[in-house]
Order: structure tokens, then sequence, then C-alpha cells
């Protein structure tokens, strides 16, 4: 099965892009990538430019309206996604404990859909 | 005769059935479905061909059969290919007559069940319903909600359990401590809705022993850890007393005042090996002096002896540094009641957030029984015609009025 491991993490933690601290943390989900490309089970993913740079496009009653700024503002934000393939869930948990994070924040492990059924 | 002997099949090894197909087949649904089309053609075949010798081993072998069935109408049904006939029972369906043939599985559908990513409130009933047997209908009433909004919570655990890929397994050592909190948790509550059903008496009264059963096969895997251990001997010691739980007018008899004579000594026994064996493995925890507190009770020999309640005092002091909830709080008063006095106890009982209890039958009870004792008798009335407002067990209304009609003698000119 594959799975996506949704990272929500408080965005301030990681500084401005390019700068020593954010370099730091990049390089750390350099290794866990690696660590995965190596085992064999990463199929995916990217890491998101702050929700600053975002623009959602709510649709309501049929009519697209835009909004500066991510889906949902809150505390943490949705930051990057890994799409990994495992056994199953208690094989995906176990990847999103190791994930590195800058402090409190959550990994979503959500089942992707099978395009094959 | 055939409806109650296949009831009766169906409740003592259904849990062990399902698990098997579950367990072989993957899909929790497809072992439910095939389980409920074996005890169908049971109720056909059954009356008509005489019971077989092992109802458990017919049920599983016709099963597994239909099991089969299904997945080939679904795989066929995706290639648009019309339906093979269904077949019949076989010969050797009905001259199957050995049980020990069937995997127990159970507790690889108990970690399933009671996986950490299954929704807490669906985690005990979706157990009850399928390692326990109980019917949507009972486990509504055990939990107290609408049987639609039971039926849908298990669906939606179903298909989580299905979609996310929970996998069929007793987890490695290294997930234990994590997963076996969860499993314990959840027989638990489980348990303690077994528990308090008519004192025993009523229809929950078989998966008890079911919670026997489990609980051994639990301590077998794992007989190195000590809650586990610990809950096995909670059990035992509270099933050994079940006897006594109810006097001759169908009224609940508390546990002070129960005979110890009634008691199932043997089950006492083996408590006491379970607990010893968990105290051996010098790690503490909230479940051995839950277990310690039965222990307590149950060494008592006879009436005549005082009740322990020194001891069950200080053990649910220590109990409070693990498990610091309003329940144990409430238990602990009524230690504090027969030991320094009701006034004490009820200081501690009104510190209590009353509206966490506002719904919570035993905190009025408590109160009742406290206020009475302290001559307080119109607020004692009060409270055990909250506590009975809140539709106890038909063993504790009668107890707790005959507590009402007490507290009424001692009212002064009322």
């Amino acid at each position: 099965m594959q799975y996506a491991l949704v990272i929500y993490e408080d965005e301030a933690l990681y500084g401005e892009e390019n700068t020593p601290a954010w370099r730091e943390i990049f390089a750390q989900h350099e290794a866990f990538a690696g660590e995965l490309a190596q085992k064999g089970v990463l199929r995916g993913g990217a890491g998101l430019k702050p929700t600053a740079t975002a623009t959602t496009v709510r649709r309501a009653a049929g009519q697209c309206s835009l909004h500066d700024g991510p889906y949902a503002e809150s505390k943490e934000q949705l930051g990057g996604f890994y799409v990994i393939e495992a056994p199953d869930l208690d094989a995906a948990l176990a990847w999103a404990r190791k994930l590195p994070m800058q402090g409190d924040g959550s990994v979503e492990v959500r089942p992707i859909i099978d395009g094959t059924t | 005769m055939g409806r109650s002997l296949l009831d009766q099949a169906a409740r003592a090894h259904g849990g062990r059935v399902i698990a098997a197909l579950a367990a072989k087949f993957r899909d929790l649904d497809l072992a439910e479905e095939a389980f409920a089309e074996a005890c169908l053609n049971a109720a056909q075949a059954w009356p008509k061909d005489g019971e077989p010798r092992d109802p458990a081993a017919w049920l599983y072998s016709v099963a597994q059969r239909r099991a089969l069935d299904m997945l080939r109408r679904r795989g066929v049904r995706t290639r648009l290919v019309p339906d093979p006939p269904p077949q019949p029972p076989s010969a050797e369906d009905v001259m199957v007559d050995d049980a020990r043939l069937i995997p127990d599985e159970r507790l690889r559908l108990i970690f399933v069940c009671c996986h950490p990513a299954v929704a807490p409130d669906a985690r005990a009933a979706l157990t009850l319903r399928l390692v326990c047997g109980l019917s949507t209908q009972e486990i509504a009433r055990a939990f107290l909600v609408p049987e639609p909004t039971l039926a849908q919570r298990l669906v939606r655990a179903k298909r989580k359990i299905a979609q996310a890929g929970i996998a069929f397994e007793v987890p490695g050592p290294e997930a234990w401590p994590e997963r076996i909190g969860a499993v314990l948790s959840t027989l638990e509550i489980a348990y303690a809705k077994a528990h308090e059903d008519a004192a025993g008496a009523g229809q929950h009264a078989g998966y008890a022993q079911e919670m026997l059963d489990l609980t051994a096969v639990l301590t077998d895997l794992l007989p190195d850890e000590p809650e586990c251990l610990a809950f096995a001997a909670l059990v035992r010691y509270a099933e050994a007393r079940r006897p006594a739980r109810l006097d001759d007018t169908g009224a609940m008899t508390p546990l002070s005042e129960q005979d110890p004579a009634l008691w199932r000594r043997p089950l006492i026994v083996d408590a006491e090996k379970l607990l010893r064996r968990a105290a051996g493995r010098q790690r503490p925890g909230p479940r051995q002096l839950q277990a310690a507190i039965h222990a307590a009770w149950c060494a008592r020999a006879d009436l005549d002896e005082p009740p322990p309640w020194p001891t069950v005092l200080a053990l649910y002091d220590a109990l409070l540094r693990w498990r610091d909830d309003a329940v144990v709080r409430l238990n602990r008063a009524v230690a504090v009641a027969e030991v320094s006095g009701p006034a004490l106890a009820l200081a501690e009982v009104d510190w209590l957030d009353s509206t966490a209890f506002r719904d919570f039958g035993p905190f009025h009870a408590v109160r009742a029984d406290l206020l009475a004792r302290l001559g307080r008798s119109g607020e004692a009335l009060e409270a055990y015609d909250r506590a009975l407002a809140l539709g106890p067990a038909p063993a504790e209304r009668l107890w707790l009025e005959r507590r009402r009609g007490e507290a009424v003698v001692r009212t002064p000119l009322s």
C-alpha cells in the first residue's frame, strides 16, 4: 500500500529560505528521504513554500473565488508530504515517527487511493 | 430446538470462528457476513438433520465455504460473468467434528479491534461485536447509545481498519507498551459492561465467560506483562464473586455484605496465582493495584471477619497516583466513610466535579448513603431519587429502593 505522510508544523520554525537554520532542516529531510529511498519505499513527496505564498481557490455554489493565504489558518501549517510504500499502517506509522520535526507538530498518515481497483 | 442451540453456538463460538475467518481472508466484513450466512444455513439444516456433534466446527467449515463463494462472486462481478450457483454444504462440512482444527486467532482480532488508529469509542464496541459475538442491539444498550448510532460507529471503524491497512497481526514487542495499553483499556470497558449488567444474572453473563477465556489467551501470549496478568486476575476475582452478587429478592448485595462462602474458590486461587506472578515482575501499575483491591476483599473468609476497609483505602490512595480520576476518587470516598466516617467522605465527594457526575448513578447513590448516615434525610432522599431516575439495572434499582425506604423511616415527622 502507499501512504502519504502529511506534515503539519509551525512554519516559523523553518525561518527564511536558504538561511543556515533552514539549510540544516533541509539536510535533515534529505537524510530522511535518503533513508526512505535506500529502503526502496520512497514514492514521492514535496516540501511546500510558506503559507504566505499560498493562494486558495474557493468554490461555493458553482462560483469560484480567490483568497490570499492557505485553506485553513491555524497554529500549525501544512508544510509538505512524503509518499511511501508500506505493507500496512503500522509500518507507515513507524516511518511517520522517524520523520524529522522541528518542534511540536503532527504527521497525518493517509492511505493513497490505489488507481488499479 | 434448533434456534436456541444455534444462538448458544453462535454466542459461544462466534468470536473464535469470526477471528479465524478474518485472519484467513483479511476482511472483517467478509468474516462477519460469512458467519451470519453459516448461521442461517444452520437454522435450516440443524432442525432437519439433527444438530452436528461439533457446532463450532460445522459453522466454521460452512462459513469458510460461504466466504469463498462471496469472494468468487465479487471477483466475477467485476469481470461481468454470471454468478456460479451456490454450493450446498457438502457431506464433509457436516462430518467435521473437531473444533481444534479452527485456529484460535482471537488475539489477533483483539489487537485489530483495539488498534490506537481505531476511534476509542468504537474499540470496545467492535471487540464486543466481533470477539464476544454480542448483537449491535445489546452493545447499544450497554453503552446507552441509540442502535443506529452504534451501528454506524461499527461500520466506520471497520472501514477504517480495511482502508487504512491495519495489519491483522499481533504487534512485535517494540510496540507492546502502546498497543497493550489500548487492548487492556478496551477490555476493561468491555468487562465493566459485562459486570454491571444485572449483577451477572442477565444476558451478558455469557460474555463474562468469554472475558475469562480472552484474558487467559492474553496471558499465554504475554506471560511477562504484569498489567496483563493483573487484569486477568481482576476478572477472575470479580467473576468469583458473581454467585454472591444478588440476594434472594434479586437485589444487588454490596461487596461488604456478600457471603464469602458463596464465592467460587477455584477462580480466587487462579487470580491469586496471576497476581503473584504480576508482582514478581516488579513493575507496578494501576491494574495491579485494582486487582489488589479485589484480592483484599476476596481474602475475607466469612462475614464475621471485619471488612478490609483500611487496606482498601490504602490501595486506593496508591491507585490515585496512577489514575487520578473522578471514579477512583468516588470509590475511595466509600472506603473513607468506613475508615474515617461519613462526614469526611461527604466532604471529599462534594469536592468532586458534580457536573461531570450529573448522569452517573453511582455518584448519587454514594452521596445519598453518606447523607443518610449523617442524618440529612431530606437531601439523602433527593439523591436517591436522582440515582433512581437515571435508570439503574434492576438489581441496583431494588437495592436503591430499599435504601431509600430505610432513609424515609429515619426522616423525623416527614
